[in-house]
């Protein structure tokens, strides 16, 4: 799975130029979801859609994307001032979407994509022993 | 049986007034706190339930000359909004929901048309009807020796209206209708009872249900009344019905039942009934939607 972030760094599109202001601290660093909310009617059980993640930083960052509890989604970027990426994913609680430093100690920012399960109301059926099937 | 049962209207009255008496007692608010999820009990708000049985099976017809039900493609469906419901050809208004205890009023159809009328829309929910197969009895005809000019009956549809009390005591399940016709077609009263017993329950459920339909002289004039002929008393028919439903693959269960039901004296000694008894068998598999 590393060398699938590594293949994907390779792939990537030339560094944009960085921003001039050194005073920017990772807090800086903006990360956008699209969508950033999957509502689930009474049927679904879970969500199924493609997920566009955006980051852009006010100067180069060296940096990977990751989902928490979902290790094998690992996207990094390295001198990059802004990244996106696309992946589909099956999912039925909310996904925590982090931009981590390359050694994934720190935590630059992070976004939530959260599930909204639709409010289902249940009553008691009626009790027919007098019906043909009950 | 019958001294009691002409007396029923006036049992059906004071029951009338204790079932409202007692729904007015117990909270005004349904109580659904233990219905937190879809279960055998609990069904989810404002969502249609629709769900098909396909299999071989057949109702007896007890009319002279009247052709047995088949029992193939059997639709059910059902409504339940927060007190209104619709449970198929039955609408019905929840006054009053307490644990174990629900309270409702409700309006039915009046269920001996379907041995006159293959047509009749509740044989569409007990089985395939053939409009092109009349039900009602045999005529002869004019001259034959014997025979006496006799109107065949010719039952229009009617809804029975009035209070429900269904209970759940432990694993058993009871129902209690009081109704009256409410199309002004024959102004009768019917009591529809029954007692839903669970005797065997592992992966399958296997069930007995006991219960009753009495039917007051008016009702049971309306489709079995000779004139001349034959007037009829209140009647009295028991019935007990063993079921089995086994959940299958997906969406699918098995079902299988075999219900015997006897007609009481009002209805069986009419002319029009060959048979005193009624009896329903089916083995198949329901889909539920």
């Amino acid at each position: 799975m590393a060398a699938a972030g590594v293949l994907l760094c390779l792939s990537l599109p030339p560094p944009l130029r960085a921003s001039a202001a050194s005073g920017d601290e990772p807090g800086d660093i903006r990360l956008e979801l699209s969508p950033r909310i999957c509502t689930l009617t009474g049927k679904d059980a879970q969500c199924d859609t493609v997920v566009h993640a955006n980051w852009r930083a006010p100067r180069n960052e060296s940096l990977c994307l990751v989902i928490v509890g979902r290790p094998e989604v690992k996207r990094c970027w390295e001198q990059y001032v802004e990244g996106s990426y696309s992946i589909e994913l099956v999912f039925s609680t909310d996904l925590v979407f982090q931009l981590r430093d390359v050694d994934l100690q720190q935590v630059l920012t992070s976004e939530v994509l959260r599930v909204i399960r639709e409010a289902i109301r249940y009553r008691h059926k009626r009790r027919e022993p007098w019906n043909i099937f009950d | 049986m019958r001294a009691d049962a002409q007396r029923t209207p006036c049992a059906v009255r004071v029951g009338v007034a204790a079932i409202l008496c007692a729904s007015g007692a117990v909270h005004a608010n349904g109580s659904d706190d233990d219905c937190n999820g879809p279960s055998d009990d609990c069904v989810a708000i404002g969502r249609w339930n629709v769900s098909v049985a396909l299999g071989a099976g057949v109702r007896t017809n007890p009319l002279i000359s009247g052709k047995d039900i088949p029992l193939v493609v059997i639709p059910q469906f059902s409504y339940y909004g927060r007190r209104f419901f619709i449970d198929n050809l039955d609408f019905g208004l929840t006054l009053a929901e307490h644990g174990a205890n629900t309270f409702n009023l409700i309006a039915t159809p009046g269920y001996d048309r379907v041995y006159f009328f293959r047509a009749d829309l509740q044989n569409f929910f007990i089985g395939f009807p053939d409009a092109s197969a009349p039900l009602r009895p045999a005529q002869v005809t004019a001259g034959t020796p014997g025979a006496i000019p006799v109107r065949p009956p010719a039952p229009r549809i009617t809804y029975l209206a009035g209070p429900e009390w269904t209970f759940k005591y432990g694993p058993v399940t009871g129902q209690l209708d009081l109704l009256r016709d409410a199309t002004g077609q024959n102004s009768g009263d019917e009591i529809r009872g029954a007692l839903g017993i669970p005797l065997l329950k592992s992966r399958g459920v296997m069930s007995v249900n006991l219960g009753f339909t009495w039917k007051s002289a008016a009702t049971v004039n309306y489709y079995y009344r000779v004139p001349i002929l034959y007037a009829g008393s209140a009647a009295f028919d028991p019935f007990i019905k063993l079921g089995y439903t086994l959940p299958l693959a997906g969406k699918w269960r098995f079902n299988a039942f075999a219900e015997f039901e006897r007609l009481g004296n009002g209805i069986a000694d009419s002319p029009l009934v060959a048979e005193r008894s009624v009896a329903t068998v089916f083995l198949g598999a329901i889909y539920t939607f």
